[in-house]
């Protein structure tokens, strides 16, 4: 269970021709991950697929703009798995081309449409403007026999330097009033001087006309009218051209459905593209898949392919085991567990996976902090309750809950109330000290298991140095478990006569695993640098005691195991204090709003203590999480 | 002090950095080199790849020096304070502007999606369009398309003033004029909104380059192109510093090539006196330009100032050793890659100081 999926490297050689087909066995299948290596043989060069995934990777666009005109559902019932031939999906993509060719021109009309109404806005806003101008603006809609004008729209940004240029063919830019990005502006001049200029000129500025309503000496109210009807034509347009749309697509929703079906079948030889080379009429593929599927693979194969193929299997080299993906837990009673996990990262390949064990201890030391029954039991009915809000995390608040159930029934705790129910074991605040006793022992055990675990993932890759030498290994473990050795064996001395001290209480075993392993790990660590000497006994002095400080530390973390089971109880006695003081209403009111604070509070505060333990103390000494997840070649069967 | 201690690691990584860029006896030994010592030198492994084209070999080139550019600005960028940071990052920018250009142009001349591919820069995430964006314009059909979805990013105002141009004009000129005038206008106005004393060194700085940038499209576009003063007037952004607008108002009308020259301020109209032609007058602008970048460089105590002074010059020495390159890859004669390096935009160093 801890353990990786054993993973074999497979290596195909197709005809090319086969190529679809082996792509849809393989995605039907479930189970190859594609290795983007090329093969070593140099003559293997070609990619084949070029060609298909440039034809797809269009067509799908082709597909997805016209979506956005007609929507196509996804057709209802199992899809029959055939191949795809080249010649098709090129067909596919003409055809795609030429139906896009005519949506795009209904694109067209909907933007002109929105530009229309947007040019009609405008103009709404300048005529609510135009009440201020003091000019005959009916002058303004035409040349006159002198002057030319000009008015409209132009971006903000464009005006300094337009006002600059027209000025050089002799006319001049009046602002009168500015909306968003847009300025509105007259420019006025001689007529029949540098008119193209100006064009020109208007032209790059992005001056866009806004035509003067014609009998501007009717009421505005009326004229408002006017563009108000404008703007429901435009309104009545865009419904008219919806339609014009829909009939146009309707007689297409069929064979667009069917094309989108084609495009899914596609889709793995276009995912498996970039992992194949070809030579003439040889094909290689390769890929990750799990050992127990490697023969239905084969059989799969064989069953689908119309030539000869060859199908080498390996085991992964150790240098190949960063590449090899890891299978993800699929456990639905771990999956939120190893959602919290993959949060550090993905166990590399022959890497102990953590989340099993992460599951448990994280269970066992959230019920231990929290250990209340009634307080579990809300936990456990929110968990069910929101089951499908939470989605996978929902067994998360389950076990938390059912645990601290556990605990509460062993502390004799319920919401608070540590004597409505009898200890099964006792309450955690009559014996302090025995529960402070307990957590530094879970702490050696947690810190001497993560370190057996960090001692297997090196020797499971070899790294036998890595394994004795290294960060928590062989020796760090024999230096740590002497250390805790000894120094209960000090404290036993201490309390058994007060006289015994020092070295002596100690003892001489101890002592010598002590000083053994700590001379390894220095002679370890100046071996490793590359430095002047003093540099070096540096460097090793500050490395050793770092171990020893970090070692000691680390277990002293694990008191907050006891600390916060007494943090619980401490809690709930203030609680009921604070409820004591209070009239019958104010009492209960006081015991349900502060469980639910703790629940809530204390609950998170656990929760988050408790990850803290799982990743700093444990995952760090063990866990690299530097390996990828298995994402195997697969069809989409259940298309957007 | 606090000057200094705003930017001491800043200045000092720029002064470090400086001694990267060529000194003329240097640019002179460059020239020498045959193109396996300049492919060690400067880790342009891809030129001796003799099995590619001599196209795909250049683009290499290209991309390799435009990353090594990029990634030192990235490492410069590092310790800057936002607004410094987002200066100098969007004069990097101009690449990604290379490339939307490109892809106008593709898509106008409706070429081939790889041949389009092929043409784009690889840019630092910082810098690059988004994939997001890069891919909708990627899959657009033709120009309008492509237009469309730009409308809906940040070129939005752009892209609507340049869709605009296109239903009447069908051809990029003016598209990429606005993409152009846009760029140097926003630098400009990051540069006017620095208040304390990094703002003069900069508008030195970018004063220089516009002053430059002014110069080559008032001469290309009125003598060239042909354009009418008012339309040479509106593409081009006054600097704060020669060429102003009330200068450039009254350059614009001039009817002669020789007339602007004979009119420009000073030192610009002893520099570029007697130019006979467009490209003698680029390799002078090129290097006073680079004249006074270099002046920012030694003698300013803005970091930010410093920093993007050695980048607009790394960059110049930088698109030197790649018409140095290109001209090997070719096979031109010695005398016609002299000529080439004299010619790249911008001249090198050796030829503005003699030009000075």
């Amino acid at each position: 269970m801890l353990r990786s999926t054993p993973m074999k490297h497979v290596r195909l050689l197709v005809l090319t021709e086969d190529l679809p087909q082996a792509s849809l066995a393989l995605a039907d299948l479930e189970s190859f991950h594609p290795d983007p290596r090329p093969p070593q043989e140099s003559r293997l060069v070609d990619a084949p697929g070029q060609a298909y995934r440039e034809a797809y990777t269009q067509a799908h666009t082709r597909l997805e703009k016209i979506r956005k005109l007609i929507p196509i559902t996804p057709r209802r019932g199992t899809e029959q798995v055939r191949v795809v031939e080249l010649p098709e999906l090129e067909a596919l993509n003409a055809w795609l081309g030429v139906i896009w060719n005519e949506a795009s021109e209904f694109e067209e009309e909907l933007h002109r449409l929105d530009e229309q109404e947007r040019l009609v806005r405008e103009q709404q806003a300048a005529l609510a403007n135009f009440a201020h101008l003091n000019i005959d603006l009916g002058l303004l809609r035409n040349k006159t026999r002198f002057l030319n004008f000009y008015v409209g729209l132009v971006p903000r940004e464009n005006l300094r330097q337009l006002e600059g240029a027209v000025s050089l063919a002799d006319h001049i830019l009046h602002v009168y009033m500015q909306e968003g990005e847009q300025a509105h502006v007259v420019i006025v001049g001689p007529t029949e001087t540098k008119q193209g200029e100006l064009s020109a000129v208007l032209e790059a500025a992005g001056f866009q006309n806004l035509p003067i309503p014609r009998e501007l000496d009717r009421a505005p109210a009326d004229l408002q009218h006017d563009l108000a009807v404008q703007r429901q034509e435009i309104e009545r347009a865009r419904a008219e051209l919806q339609k014009r749309i829909a009939q146009w697509g309707t007689p297409l929703l069929a064979r667009l459905r069917d094309a989108r079906q084609t495009l899914i079948l596609t889709e793995p030889l276009v995912t498996l593209d970039p992992s194949i080379r070809s030579a003439g009429h040889l094909a290689h593929l390769a890929g990750w898949v799990p050992a127990r599927s490697v023969i239905r693979l084969r059989v799969r194969l064989e069953k689908a392919l119309r030539h000869p193929f060859e199908m080498r299997v390996r085991r992964p080299s150790a240098a190949e085991r960063p590449l090899v993906p890891t299978v993800p837990e699929k456990h639905w009673l771990l999956a939120p567990f190893a959602l919290l996990v993959k949060q550090y990262g993905v166990p590399e390949y022959g890497e102990v996976d953590p989340t099993p064990l992460f599951a448990v201890t994280f269970v066992l030391m959230f019920g231990s902090m929290f250990g209340d029954f009634g307080q579990g039991a809300v936990i456990v009915f929110a968990a069910w309750q929101w089951r499908h809000k939470l989605g996978r995390f929902w067994p998360f608040g389950l076990l938390a809950g059912f645990s601290s159930m556990f605990f509460g029934i062993l502390y004799g705790s319920f919401f608070g109330e540590e004597h409505l129910i009898p200890a099964l074991w006792m309450n955690p605040l009559s014996d302090p000290l025995l529960m402070l006793r307990l957590a530094f022992g879970w702490g050696v055990l947690f810190l001497s298991l993560a370190c057996l675990l960090a001692i297997y993932n090196r020797m499971a890759i070899g790294n036998w140095s890595g394994a004795i030498f290294g960060h928590h290994g062989v020796l760090n473990l024999v230096f740590y478990l002497a250390l805790i050795t000894g120094g209960l064996n000090v404290v036993q001395a201490d309390g058994a006569s007060g006289d015994a001290t020092g070295m002596a209480a100690f003892g001489t075993m101890p002592l010598y695993l002590l000083s053994g392993s700590l001379a390894g790990l220095a002679w370890a660590s100046w071996r490793k640098q590359q430095a002047p000497v003093g540099e070096k006994i540096l460097v090793v002095f500050i490395e050793t005691l770092e171990t020893l400080i970090g070692y000691v530390s680390n277990t002293l973390s694990f008191l907050r195991v006891a600390a916060f089971s007494l943090n619980h109880v401490a809690l709930s006695i203030a609680i009921f204090t604070l409820a004591g003081m209070m009239g019958t209403f104010g009492h209960i009111l006081t015991i349900i709003l502060g469980n639910l604070f703790v629940i809530v509070l204390e609950g998170g505060i656990v929760a988050i203590q408790v990850m803290r333990l799982q990743y700093y103390e444990g995952f760090s000494r063990y866990f690299s999480g530097n390996g990828h997840e298995f994402a195997p070649l697969r069809l989409r069967r259940d298309p957007k | 002090m606090p000057l200094i201690a705003d930017h001491a690691y800043l200045n000092t990584r720029v002064s470090v950095m400086a001694t990267r860029l060529f000194r003329s006896s240097e640019i002179a030994t460059l020239m020498r080199l045959p193109l396996p010592a300049l492919a060690e030198r400067f880790g342009l492994n891809a030129i001796l790849d003799e099995q590619l084209p001599i196209r795909v070999r250049s683009r290499a080139v290209e991309q390799s020096l435009i990353q090594v550019l990029l990634a030192e600005l990235l490492i410069l960028v590092r310790p800057m304070s936002p607004a410094e940071r987002t200066l100098v990052l969007d004069w990097g920018s101009k690449y990604a502007l290379f490339n939307l250009k490109t892809l106008i142009r593709g898509k106008l001349y409706a070429l081939d999606q790889q041949e389009i591919l092929d043409n784009l820069y690889e840019l630092p995430e910082q810098m690059r369009l988004s994939d997001e964006t890069k891919a909708g314009l990627f899959r657009a059909e033709n120009v309008l398309e492509l237009l469309r979805q730009l409308e809906s990013g940040s070129h939005r105002a752009l892209a609507r003033q340049a869709r605009e141009i296109y239903e009447k004009q069908r051809e990029p000129f003016a598209l990429e004029a606005a993409i152009d005038q846009r760029y140097y206008a926003g630098l400009l106005r990051q540069v006017m909104a620095f208040k304390d004393h990094h703002l003069d060194p900069l508008k030195r700085l970018i004063g220089a380059e516009l002053d430059r940038i002014n110069l080559m499209w008032l001469l290309r576009f009125r003598f060239s192109y042909l354009l009418s003063a008012s339309e040479t007037f509106y593409h081009l952004v006054p600097s704060r510093r020669l060429l102003t607008r009330e200068r450039l108002f009254h350059l614009v009308n001039l009817e002669t090539f020789a007339g602007v020259l004979a009119a420009l301020p000073r030192p610009l109209d002893r520099l570029m006196s007697e130019s006979p032609n467009l490209v003698e007058v680029q390799r002078r602008i090129g290097s006073y330009a680079a004249q006074e970048a270099l002046w920012v460089l030694n003698r300013t105590d803005s970091a930010v100032a410093r920093a993007l002074a050695y980048l607009m010059l790394r960059e110049r020495d930088l698109l030197l050793l790649f018409a140095l390159v290109q001209g090997q890859l070719l096979a031109l004669p010695e005398a016609a890659i002299e000529i080439a390096v004299e010619l790249a935009e911008p001249s090198c160093l050796w030829s503005g100081s003699r030009a000075a």
